[in-house]
């Protein structure tokens, strides 16, 4: 079953004190699978908060429609919030209340009666480490505590999807490791679908199934991480590390499946369509230059960031 | 409606309640508006009345209606810090995406709107009681008790009123709280009776369920009420008014929803 089937999606935000309106999505289709990591990524101004604002019914779109978990999103609202939740980065819960009032109140907003309640927010203060903390009021805990807490608030009423924006925005390496863990075995052991948004290559290749590019409204690729850097790359980088005079770029160039040739000190990178095809030649003409010597070859795997920089700049 | 889902709408709606308790007992500045300017108020028109040698007929006149204003303004208050402090905190798109209505909203927030404006009623009848003489309860239980029905009814309608502006002005909407209780005391005979007022006042005047409460309580100090049944108009007002202000709400919250404005108050 789908967890989210949206098509055509289209939110403008109306004129604000003299700026013009802002067209943040343009048409979005997207379909997720119930307990994938689905992750959008883009960049600022893409609209990926409005995106997730508009899956979890907090924004109207203009045009488009879709279902979350088989419920309609224009008008089964009300269901739809019963069966997801929200954080952000930089959570804002309610200041002067402590831990635990925080999570008891967010538990009565869903209607989980007082037993259930009480043992869902032992759980979830014994699984985020909380315990020492639970008469500390919101404003007194760490970024650290706070998000925390806010992912806490979020798994209160056992959400089949779960929306994440920017979940580790402002956390320190060691603490956004954990939330990372954290989420990872959530999904792996409750089957929990998640949705996040992140400008964290490393993060969103670590966590997500799936993943999409947004940007400026579109979006303009989607799928698993490691076709996404296959298929936007256009080919595989080989570099080699030699010693010996300037090489002959023209006999390089001219060798079949050869895409670009970058030459440096001591070191020539070569983008080919596939380094299984063209690996072999390309090491024999380099053997065959006289005074040359190879010193190593590295065949470089394209980040996510690669991808999402070239897509950046990619006009669509 | 089942049993359960019944269950669980009494636990949303006291979940705003518990929200109000929560800040009352956390938050000193919220128990010194309960508090403090009321009893400020008070007295210093208690004290004005004296000073200007008013008969007891009169005084009675004036505290009545400084004692409805407090009622009304500390009724309003709870309902319209219900969605101010999520503002302030930053926390209401957390509030929004649960599976709440307006209904959870304004019930919840009232149940505390309604306790702690009869604390301050209660305590102002009493310290005019011993300081001005001002005797509330010889008109009788009963009538007392309409007479705060109908102001804790009334003030309904200006809190929810307050929650739709906040949905379009942010926290701003606190300004709309002190210019709807301000127009009161222009226009509703706190002070002074409407009669004395220009026409087209005393149309506004007619308008508002407060007026009429405040006519059905004076007539029971000498004060001639002026209507047939000043309590059931004022009712039927005030029921008026808090269905009219749940539908602004509805718009407002919807309007923002489309604007984007929720999440805007939210960052």
């Amino acid at each position: 079953m789908k967890a989210i089937s949206v098509r055509g999606i289209h939110k403008t935000y109306p004129p604000i004190k003299g700026k013009k309106s802002v067209h943040a999505l343009r048409g979005i289709d997207l379909e997720v699978e119930e307990g994938t990591i689905f992750c959008i990524l883009g960049p600022n101004g893409a609209g990926k908060t409005t995106l997730i604002s508009v899956l979890t019914t907090l924004l109207f779109p203009d045009k488009g429609e879709g279902t979350i978990c088989g419920l309609d999103l224009l008008r089964q609202r009300g269901e739809i919030r019963e069966i997801i939740n929200v954080t952000s980065g930089n959570p804002n819960l309610t200041d002067n209340f402590s831990v635990f009032e925080n999570l008891n109140y967010y538990g009565m907003l869903y209607g989980i009666p007082k037993a259930l309640r009480k043992a869902k927010i032992e759980t979830l203060v014994a699984t985020f480490d909380l315990e020492a903390f639970r008469d500390t009021p919101f404003n007194q805990l760490s970024t650290g505590l706070k998000q925390r807490l806010a992912l806490s608030k979020s798994l209160i009423n056992n959400p089949k999807i779960l929306f994440l924006d920017e979940p580790t925005i402002g956390l320190d390496p060691q603490i956004s490791e954990s939330v990372r863990l954290t989420l990872k075995e959530l999904n792996q052991k409750e089957g929990l679908t998640i949705i996040l948004t992140t400008h964290q290559m490393d993060e969103a290749e670590f966590l997500s199934n799936r993943i999409a590019f947004l940007k400026e409204g579109e979006i303009i690729a989607e799928g698993e991480a490691e076709k996404l850097k296959k298929g936007l790359r256009f080919g595989d980088l080989i570099r080699f590390h030699y010693i010996g005079p300037p090489l002959d770029l023209d006999r390089v160039s001219a060798l079949e499946g050869i895409l670009k040739v970058e030459v440096r000190e001591k070191q020539i990178t070569i983008l080919v369509d596939d380094r299984r095809k063209r690996l072999d030649s390309l090491i024999r003409i380099l053997l065959s230059e006289q005074h040359i010597a190879l010193q190593d070859v590295e065949v470089i795997e394209p980040d996510l960031e690669d991808v999402f920089i070239e897509l950046a700049k990619t006009p669509h | 409606m089942s049993l359960l889902s019944l269950q669980k709408h009494l636990i949303k709606t006291s979940a705003f309640a518990l929200k109000n308790w929560l800040i009352t007992k956390k938050r000193i500045f919220h128990l010194f508006e309960i508090l403090f300017w009321p009893f400020i108020g008070l007295i210093s028109v208690g004290l004005l009345t004296r000073f200007l040698g008013l008969e007891s007929r009169m005084v009675e006149f004036v505290l009545i209606g400084i004692i409805a204003l407090s009622v009304v303004q500390i009724g309003q208050l709870d309902i319209a810090y219900v969605i101010l402090y999520s503002i302030w905190n930053k926390s209401l798109k957390h509030e929004m995406v649960a599976p709440i209505n307006g209904f959870h909203l304004i019930a919840g927030s009232w149940v505390m709107g309604i306790i702690h404006s009869l604390l301050i009623f209660l305590l102002l009848c009493l310290f005019s009681s011993f300081a001005f003489h001002l005797n509330f309860f010889s008109s009788g239980i009963v009538r007392l008790s309409l007479f705060f029905s109908g102001l804790a009814f009334f003030a309904v309608s200006v809190g929810i009123v307050v929650c739709a502006l906040a949905f379009r002005f942010g926290g701003r909407a606190h300004v709309g709280a002190m210019s709807i209780v301000s127009i009161l005391i222009l226009v509703s005979g706190i002070y002074y009776p409407v009669e004395i007022l220009p026409g087209s006042l005393q149309f506004v005047a007619s308008l508002i369920p407060l007026t009429y409460f405040l006519r059905y309580f004076r007539s029971f100090y000498g004060f001639a009420s002026g209507d047939s049944d000043p309590l059931l108009l004022g009712f039927l007002l005030s029921a008026a008014y808090n269905i009219l202000s749940a539908y602004l709400l509805y718009l407002s919250i919807r309007n923002a929803k489309e604007k984007g404005i929720i999440i805007r108050l939210s960052e």
